[in-house]
């Protein structure tokens, strides 16, 4: 247990060191500072503007954080043989998985934490009230990354980093419209509703850690539902690691 | 003692280890020499555990290295090392420290000793992604003598060395081995490995060619002459 400790620490020190996180945040700070302007023209509908744009900003830097810095999270060790040094010591392939994935999530915790501090104290600015139910919005956010966490792991073992930036782009825009591919499976018949069902039970589904539409229009959302989310994930991520730990053990260094 | 049994390794099809057998004994330092491509890296990797055999096995004080608990007791220093980059030296230091369980509590002083060894303490708190190749080298040799190791494997320590660091670096291997350690290392700088050696292997094309005493080998030649002959001879 602790060399994963010591991995996922250093794992977060490197990714917290790493410029272009810097570069990321300050263009997600630039942007959700901007919800002041864009909701200063929305009138009466100012504070509905900020938080759809500043829940959006940070939803869309973070996805953005989390991608660029999850591609290359496996892949650079290898390429660097950098698992050289680290797999000669008391240290084994899933403490390496393992530990990479709690790091990364470390670092994006960090980073979203800085970005919804920023959203917090612009929506108090604006309206003298705490948005505590935001805190909910990117509670399941960071459930989201944490999924293509270990998603982009697995990709990572096998593939560039290119490759893996763009499988997980297409799997986040899949991701997110699985719901209505379920919706559209129900009117087809044969092989395409078989291709389909096998989709939406194999690729996740990132709409159950999407609850911006919800908090920005005062709807509620059930203790149940956000259990499910949270279990899903765990799971979802788990098998993800799993896979990883696999295809791993089977790589020749 | 390292134990080395019938070692098979093929990548596509290709036996890049054929049945290789050796026992080094413990307290003495064995050069593992052959030309570019013969099979010394992927040897050693199998040897620390990085890479699985196809076929054969490995044992270092009786214990196989794909144990973790194995690993508390290996040091190694892999070829043209590579670090987080991100990380001053030191920091890489108390990392690779963290990794182990029986040791992980040196201090900051006592890594300080390990880098003054290897001649790399003054550049602790430098990023290593400002380092020179000769530094790396140096802080790769510093980080495979962390766990305090009673075998140490090197794979080309004196590669982008300055002659006066590969002096260095030579007095250092003795006096790991006058400390009773036991050392393995991957070379092609014949002449630094003459003086070294209390034992020597030729591997070439995955195949062990020789295994034994230096001057056993090299006869009346130098080390570099004899090897060249041998393995223009097998070549052609």
């Amino acid at each position: 247990m602790h060399t994963i400790f010591s991995i996922a620490k250093n794992t977060f020190r490197q990714t917290i060191r790493d410029r272009i996180l810097y570069g990321i945040l300050i263009f997600a700070l630039l942007f959700i500072g901007s919800s002041i302007v864009l909701g200063s023209l929305g009138l009466e509908e100012n504070l509905f503007i900020i938080r759809t744009f500043g829940l959006a900003g940070i939803y869309l830097f973070g996805l953005i954080i989390t991608i660029f810095l999850g591609a290359s999270i496996v892949y650079e060790e290898v390429e660097k043989r950098t698992t050289y040094v680290l797999l000669s010591k008391p240290v084994t392939k899933a403490d390496i998985i393992v530990g990479k994935f709690f790091g990364l999530f470390m670092g994006i915790c960090t980073t979203t934490l800085l970005m919804t501090v920023a959203y917090i104290l612009i929506v108090y600015l604006s309206n003298a009230s705490f948005d505590y139910m935001s805190l909910l919005t990117v509670g399941l956010q960071l459930l989201e990354m944490a999924v293509l966490i270990s998603i982009l792991i697995l990709f990572s073992i096998f593939t560039t980093p290119l490759a893996s930036i763009i499988y997980t782009i297409l799997l986040v825009y899949i991701g997110h419209s699985l719901s209505a591919i379920n919706t559209y499976t129900d009117s087809i018949g044969g092989l395409g509703k078989i291709v389909l069902n096998l989709a939406y039970y194999l690729l996740p589904n990132l709409e159950k850690f999407n609850i911006r539409d919800a908090i920005v229009h005062n709807v509620g959302i059930s203790v149940s539902s956000t259990l499910v989310s949270i279990g899903y994930a765990l799971i979802y991520i788990v098998l993800a690691l799993f896979l990883a730990k696999l295809a791993f053990d089977k790589k020749d260094l | 003692m390292i134990e080395i049994k019938n070692l098979v390794k093929s990548y596509d099809d290709t036996r890049v280890v054929d049945d290789l057998s050796l026992a080094i004994p413990d307290g003495s330092v064995f050069g593992f020499l052959g030309p570019n491509g013969a099979g010394k890296t992927t040897t050693i990797k199998m040897t620390v555990g990085i890479n699985r055999p196809d076929e054969g096995f490995v044992l270092i004080g009786g214990h196989p290295p794909e144990l973790a608990s194995t690993r508390e007791f290996i040091g190694f220093m892999p070829e043209e090392p590579h670090f987080y980059d991100q990380l001053t030296g030191l920091e890489f230091m108390k990392f690779a420290n963290s990794l182990f369980k029986k040791t992980s509590a040196k201090s900051e002083e006592e890594l300080g000793i390990i880098l003054k060894k290897t001649g790399i303490f003054e550049a602790k708190d430098r990023k290593i992604k400002n380092y020179s190749k000769g530094m790396r080298q140096r802080l790769g040799f510093a980080q495979a003598l962390v766990n305090n190791p009673k075998y140490i494997f090197l794979d080309e320590p004196l590669e982008g060395l300055d002659p006066i660091g590969r002096l260095e670096i030579k007095k250092l291997i003795f006096d790991l081995k006058n400390d009773g350690k036991t050392i393995f290392f991957n070379s092609h700088i014949l002449s630094d490995v003459e003086n070294i050696c209390d034992q020597i292997g030729i591997i070439n094309k995955g195949k062990l060619i020789y295994a034994g005493p230096v001057n056993a080998f090299r006869k009346d030649k130098s080390l570099e002459e004899q090897f060249v002959h041998i393995i223009k001879n097998i070549t052609d």
